[in-house]
C-alpha cells in the first residue's frame, strides 16, 4: 500500500502524484490519497473508473478526504508522461459528446464516407468551442488507433484538452488492444456515464 | 489556441477529383492532406488539398500529370 499525500494540490497535481505511485506499485495493490477538495475527489474517482482500477472515497473531516484506489491484476499501469485532464466543468458550459461509432460519416458510399468522417475530426478541431469528449466506439474504434487518417488531428485536440475515449471492449474485438494511439481505453460505464451525464450528444 | 499556417489550398470542381487526387498524391509521397474547404473560398467540390506553399509548383504538375482536374490553387492562413 502506498499512502500519497496531496493535501494543499490543486489540480492536476493530485491526480498526477497518484498515478505515479499506481506506477510505482509495479501491479496490484492499493494507493491512498489524501485531499483536501472535492473537486479532487471527482479527478480522481473519474481517473479510477477510467483505468479500469477499483476505487472509493470518504470524508475523514472539514477539508480532508481519502481515495484508495485497488489496482487489480492485470489492470493497466499508468503511462509514464501521459497527459492528466482534470478541468472542472464550469456550470454555464455545455458539455458536448461526439460519439463515433463507425469508420465513416453517414450512409451511402463506403469511401467518401471514410473521406468525409476524416473531414469531420479535422473541422472539429478548427471550432471555435472544442467538444469535452470524443467516444470511439465499434468500428469508430479504428479512427484512434495506428494506421488511422485522423491520428494527427485526433492528437492536436486532446492536446488542447479534448478527452478522447475508445471502448476497450471494440479495441479487443477488432484485434486493436495494442494499437490505440490517442487517448485513452474506456469501458461501458464511462461510456453510458458520459452520454447520459452530457447536454448534447453529437453524431456525425 | 488553435494556430494557423500560411497554406497552399488547391481545390477541385468535383469531389471524384479530390479524392483522386488525394490517391494520387500520397501514393507519390507528396506533402498535404484533404480537407474540408476552408470557409474562406467558396469555390468547388467542398475538398481542398491543403499543403506547404513551396510545394505548390510541384503538386500542381503531379496532378496535371496524374489526370485529375484540379480548380484553383489559393495561399491563405489556415
Amino acid at each position: 500500500m502506498i499512502q500519497v499525500n496531496a493535501m494543499g494540490d490543486a489540480c492536476p497535481i493530485p491526480v498526477v502524484k497518484t498515478k505515479n505511485a499506481i506506477r510505482d506499485l509495479g501491479g496490484s495493490g492499493t494507493v491512498e490519497t489524501l485531499v483536501d477538495n472535492e473537486i479532487a475527489v471527482q479527478n480522481l474517482t473519474k481517473m479510477a473508473n477510467q483505468k479500469g482500477y477499483g476505487v472509493a472515497s470518504e470524508q475523514l473531516g472539514e477539508g480532508c478526504f481519502k481515495v484508495t484506489m485497488t489496482v487489480g491484476e492485470g489492470a493497466a499501469l499508468p503511462a509514464e508522461g501521459e497527459p492528466t485532464f482534470c478541468a472542472p466543468i464550469p456550470a454555464h458550459e455545455k458539455r458536448v459528446v461526439v460519439a463515433i461509432s463507425s469508420d465513416r460519416m453517414g450512409e451511402g458510399s463506403e469511401e467518401l464516407g471514410r473521406t468525409l468522417l476524416k473531414g469531420f475530426i479535422y473541422a472539429l478541431g478548427q471550432q471555435e468551442t472544442l467538444p469535452g469528449t470524443i467516444l470511439f466506439y465499434n468500428g469508430g474504434a479504428a479512427m484512434s488507433c495506428e494506421g488511422s487518417p485522423a491520428l494527427e488531428d485526433l492528437k492536436s485536440l486532446r492536446a488542447r484538452g479534448v478527452e478522447i475515449l475508445t471502448c476497450g471492449t471494440c479495441l479487443n474485438y477488432y484485434g486493436l488492444t495494442d494499437k490505440l494511439a490517442v487517448g485513452e481505453v474506456t469501458n461501458m460505464y464511462v461510456i453510458a456515464e458520459t452520454l447520459t451525464g452530457a447536454d448534447l450528444v453529437v453524431k456525425p | 489556441m488553435l494556430k494557423k499556417t500560411l497554406s497552399l489550398i488547391i481545390t477541385f470542381d468535383a469531389t471524384a477529383q479530390a479524392m483522386a487526387a488525394e490517391k494520387l498524391l500520397l501514393a507519390r509521397g507528396l506533402p498535404g492532406r484533404l480537407i474540408p474547404v476552408p470557409r474562406e473560398i467558396t469555390a468547388g467540390c467542398g475538398l481542398a488539398w491543403k499543403a506547404p506553399p513551396e510545394a505548390r509548383a510541384e503538386l500542381e504538375q503531379a496532378l496535371d500529370n496524374g489526370g485529375v482536374i484540379r480548380g484553383d490553387s489559393h495561399i491563405l492562413e489556415v
